[in-house]
């Protein structure tokens, strides 16, 4: 039995919008999800369905296997916790915190107790008798967790609660939502659109894009192996990198005026053969030079490929090098990306650039060089010109959760 | 698997990609303001709830339509029929048009309503308009340059809006009888431009919509200042600008209290004094004649104002006049 | 703060020049009148004798007089009643337009608007001609609810005639502005309120109302400059109703007929400055009891 279950949950606005399409995922007791996608993808909107707060247009949700649609909010026992934190300005911590309680009769001591705990689990005892205006960013943060968790509920809602913190704070909470998480042991649905939250405090992570779910499974999956293109540009940074190539009919990678050997095709890249395909390496499996852990055995010279590139642009980031290059492969990519324009006005400036390496701190290379990376293309993602699905490379590892995703 | 990957970015799903006719518009922008705002369901009302809540409106709304629906019935009866018929239905003769020639007219030379309109017209526009551009730039002298004093002008300015007018209106007579301004057009016109309320007003909205960084913009590109404001400050400030200058001309065309005491002939009242006038010989004096004018003046006083609100309803940034005077 | 250079400093001197013009017409206008009046205010004009100073005696004159005081008195009663009233009404069509519990709200919001735009002196009239103790269709009503023949201008109905009359005008004003408050309340405060099962009662009562109470005090502000100095409409009432109205119904009545029929202008002057010391020490100590509660920036 999952503590939230969607089904086809789907919001079409008024205007004629949708907003959430046919969305189906669950999550069980205690589980940490995480819903992350960027602006506009439909993941708040699912959020405030499971709350309650937007009328739903077709699908269910479900609260411990009851289905929830035609409940009022008020009775869902659910817990929120707003982007904007949604404190009651006038009141102070502690009755921000109590609010729910008073409102069910729960009788003064009883009240304070349970207030004063809730306080003491997030570190406000001190600041029960404040109003919001007097608090820092980060303190209302965790009023507003405050009063989610003492009502004990069955679920809580996340709605983006640390996108309003400086960088440094964000990382700081980020450690702390997790604490109380496992401290309280309810099952949690949080909204973001940062994906470095989402794979460092996801137990399960649904990427969304226009409404529609990309991908649902644990973080480890998400970057091993993403379902389409998407997913593989969305989790990690930077970015991966993707280009138009193809599969010649000898079994190698035409990449640009490159070739890169990759062994024996497997079935899924079989149909490619000769055709057009898109492929993408992430900047961390880019290595420089013989120096290095070498790849053992026949597989890696089978799949040991070389990568030319000229360097445009070093950033060093102390613990790492990111070297900025450009091969003459087109760029793939979705239309995000195209549409960011960073391509063109880069060609105009005579920068023109196309792929980024992830280098060691300490590695020695200068803008103007021309570099052989290293790559091991067994590493390589490859995905479909026309759909951008991702193309399976090794029979799908068997699992126990549903990290496949939604056609 | 799909994704909208290599799709250029498809319009939102279901959108309609009609051409956005304005009827279209506006009905897209009632229900995205429904939209946004809570559904009711979320209230725990009980049935009934929203229908007695309406009626109440509903009623209210009588009690507010109930003097102008009489206004509008009775312009149409003679005097006789006024006083001696149902309050609110019609009755013979239909003297609607018979009346209204008479605003053209001169009544016992009483005044002539025609003249009214076209002064109370006169004062209001060269008030308004007068009080909206003094308004426009202090506020914006105020909320943009820190000079030595700035901060007690702001002072002394919502000083002035403690003031109270009937207190002020009395002074401004006596001063006026000793200057010889009584009856002068300028001794209307010229204190309707002084309006604290909105000087406050056109500065919080300079401060809100004026960025700083677009005045050092144009100062470091040489534009002198009057330049900036011309063609920099001002056009972002239209919205605020469009309501100062609404309730100033509503101000000046209401105001009774200075009209009534500065000017002593008909020529030169405004349609306040004037019906007050008339209100004044119709009971007091013998002529019947007057109630069916006082009648009909009133109702044409208030139908072009009434309609302005109505037609200018949809643009009037009402919520930014209303906001910051709850500031 | 930034430093600011001669440069800066020259350059936002300008500045004053774009008050310049308002502060003139302000000191021409507010300020010299408010002297004049003060310095009329210390003479007398004798028949023997002409004009004479008199320092203070006009002053005593008016605060000795029992009739300037029942005036003061009178639009104190009128104030108390009138404006909870009006507010209460004015809130109540507000909250539940901007919580949508009631249909047509645009449409109605803008009905009740409607009276902004009707002069004072049209109000007066209107309702004068509705109420008028022989002809008027209000007293016909009366009369057919059996409440008997109903005289709205006697001397115990007249105020609440004006009071009707006053909370006609300005309703839609007020329930505008407390509309646009409440409007301006963050959604998520009242969606957290509603996961936190709030019934609605105490949604308007404890959350909401708090939170526009900037714009409450504000109105009662405004709307108590107002009614002090009521003048308008117990002015059109006395046209209708002679007697009704006594001379000293209103401070700013009685200034304006001691000024203008009595012609007792230095008198006038001296009420006048009473009135506008009295409203402005009201103002101020509101504005002061704000500023102590945090409210003003």
């Amino acid at each position: 039995m999952s503590a939230i279950k969607l089904e086809d949950l789907t919001k079409v606005y008024a205007t004629g919008v949708t907003a959430v399409d046919k969305l189906s995922l669950d999550v069980a007791d205690g589980e940490f999800v995480v819903l992350v996608g960027p602006s506009g993808c439909g993941k708040t909107t699912a959020l405030r369905m499971v709350a309650g707060l937007e009328p739903i247009t077709s699908g269910t949700v479900s609260l411990a296997s009851r289905v929830v649609n035609a409940i009022s909010p008020r009775q869902r026992d659910v817990a929120m916790v707003f982007q904007n934190y949604a404190l009651y300005p006038h009141l102070s911590v502690a009755e921000n915190i109590g609010f729910a309680l008073a409102n069910k009769g729960v009788p003064r001591p009883e009240r304070d107790r349970r207030v004063r705990e809730a306080a003491s689990v997030l570190g406000l005892s001190d600041l029960l008798g404040r109003k919001p205006r007097q608090l820092s960013g980060g303190q209302r943060q965790r009023v507003a967790m405050g009063r989610a968790i003492v009502r004990e509920p069955a679920v809580f809602l996340m709605d983006e609660p640390l996108s309003s913190l400086d960088a440094k704070l964000r990382v700081q909470m980020r450690t702390e939502v997790l604490r109380v998480h496992k401290a309280i042991g309810a099952a949690t649905m949080y909204v973001t659109h940062d994906q470095v939250e989402a794979m460092t405090m996801g137990d399960r992570i649904a990427v969304l894009n226009g409404g529609q779910l990309q991908q649902y499974g644990r973080p480890r999956d998400l970057y091993d192996r993403p379902a389409n293109l998407f997913v593989a540009q969305f989790i990690g940074s930077p970015e991966m990198n993707v280009y138009e190539a193809a599969v010649d009919a000898s079994g190698g990678l035409v990449l640009g005026s490159q070739r890169l050997p990759l062994g024996p095709l497997e079935a899924g890249l079989l149909p490619y053969a000769g055709r057009p395909v898109i492929v993408g390496v992430r900047p961390e499996d880019l290595a420089l030079g013989p120096a290095g852990p070498q790849l053992p055995g026949p597989v890696a010279a089978a799949t040991a490929g070389t990568l030319t590139a000229d360097i445009r642009v070093v950033e060093s980031l102390g613990s790492e090098l990111h070297a900025i290059f450009s091969i003459d492969a087109a760029v793939a990519g979705t239309r995000e990306l195209a549409a960011a324009g960073g391509e063109t006005d880069a060609v105009q400036l005579g920068l023109a650039y196309n792929g980024v390496a992830r280098l060691d701190g300490r590695a020695t290379v200068r803008p103007g060089e021309r570099v052989a990376f290293r790559v091991d293309t067994g590493r390589l993602h490859f995905f479909d010109p026309a759909t951008g699905a991702s193309i399976a490379r090794e029979p799908a590892v068997a699992s126990t959760d549903n990290s496949v995703a939604v056609h | 698997m799909t994704g909208q990957v290599l799709t250029p970015q498809a319009p939102p799903s279901g959108a309609a990609a009609r051409p956005a006719s304005r009827r279209e518009r506006r009905r897209q922008a009632r229900l995205a303001e429904r939209e946004n705002q809570i559904p009711v369901e979320l209230y725990g009302l009980r049935r009934g709830t929203v229908t007695l809540l309406t009626l109440l409106a509903f009623l209210f709304a009588i009690f507010t339509l109930i003097p102008i629906a009489w206004l509008a019935i009775n312009s149409t009866k003679t005097q006789a029929n006024i006083f001696e018929t149902f309050g609110f239905w019609f009755a013979r003769p239909f003297s609607f048009f018979h009346t209204f020639s008479l605003l053209f007219q001169n009544v016992d030379g009483y005044g002539t309503y025609i003249q009214w309109l076209g002064n109370t017209a006169l004062y209001a526009v060269l008030g308004g308009v007068g009080a909206t551009a003094l308004s426009a730039f202090a506020g914006y002298g105020l909320a943009r340059f820190r000079f030595r004093g700035s901060r007690v002008a702001f002072y002394v300015i919502i000083a002035g809006l403690l003031v109270p007018i009937t207190a002020l209106t009395i002074p401004l007579y006596l001063t006026y009888a000793k200057a010889h301004l009584i009856n002068s057009i300028w001794g209307m016109v010229l204190p309707s431009m002084i309006s604290p309320i909105g000087v406050y007003l056109m500065r919080t909205y300079a401060d809100i919509s004026v960025p700083r960084e677009l005045i050092d913009a144009a100062r470091i590109d040489g534009a002198g200042e009057l330049r900036i404001f011309f063609r920099v400050a001002l056009p972002l400030m239209v919205p605020g600008v469009l309501t100062v200058l609404l309730i100033s001309v509503v101000a000046v065309w209401n105001n009774y209290f200075l009209p009534l005491l500065i000017f002593n002939v008909n020529t030169r009242y405004p349609l306040t004094v004037g019906l007050g006038l008339w209100s004044d010989r119709a009971v007091n004096s013998g002529n019947a004649e007057l109630y069916p004018l006082l009648v009909m003046g009133g109702l044409v006083t208030i139908v072009p104002l009434i309609a302005l609100f109505l037609i200018l309803q949809r643009y009037w940034r009402g919520g930014m006049l209303l906001g910051s005077i709850a500031n | 703060m930034t430093s600011r250079t001669a440069w800066t400093r020259r350059r936002d001197a300008r500045g004053i020049w774009f008050v310049a013009p308002f502060l003139l017409g302000f000191f021409l206008f507010m300020v010299v009148p408010i002297g004049y009046a003060i310095y009329t205010s210390l003479y007398t004009y004798r028949i023997i004798g002409g004009t004479v100073f008199t320092g203070a005696a006009n002053y005593t004159q008016a605060l000795a007089s029992g009739e300037f005081w029942s005036g003061v008195v009178r639009v104190i009663i009128f104030a108390a009643i009138q404006i909870p009233v009006m507010l209460a009404i004015a809130f109540f069509f507000a909250t539940i337009f901007d919580l949508g519990v009631a249909k047509f709200g645009r449409a109605f919001r803008t009905i009740f608007f409607i009276p902004f735009a009707v002069p004072a002196v049209v109000g007066a009239v209107m309702w004068s001609f509705l109420l008028e103790p022989q002809f008027g269709p209000f007293v016909r009503l009366a009369g057919a609810l059996g409440l008997g023949s109903v005289n709205y201008f006697s001397s115990s109905l007249l105020l609440p005639s004006i009071i009707v009359i006053v909370i006609w005008e300005w309703t839609g004003y007020n329930m505008m502005i407390l509309y646009t408050a409440l409007k301006s309340v963050p959604r998520d405060v009242v969606e957290a309120a509603i996961l936190d099962d709030t019934p609605l009662w105490k949604i308007i009562v404890r959350i909401k109302l708090p939170m526009v109470r900037q714009a409450v005090v504000m109105l009662v502000f405004l709307n108590t400059i107002g009614a002090l100095q009521l003048f308008t409409e117990p002015q059109i009432l006395s046209y209708f109703e002679q007697g009704a109205v006594s001379v000293n119904y209103t401070p700013s009545y009685y200034i304006y007929q001691t000024a203008i029929a009595a012609d007792e202008t230095n008198l006038a002057a001296a009420m006048a400055v009473l009135l506008a010391v009295v409203i402005v020490v009201i103002s101020v100590a509101s504005l002061i009891f704000r500023r102590r509660r945090g409210e003003l920036a």
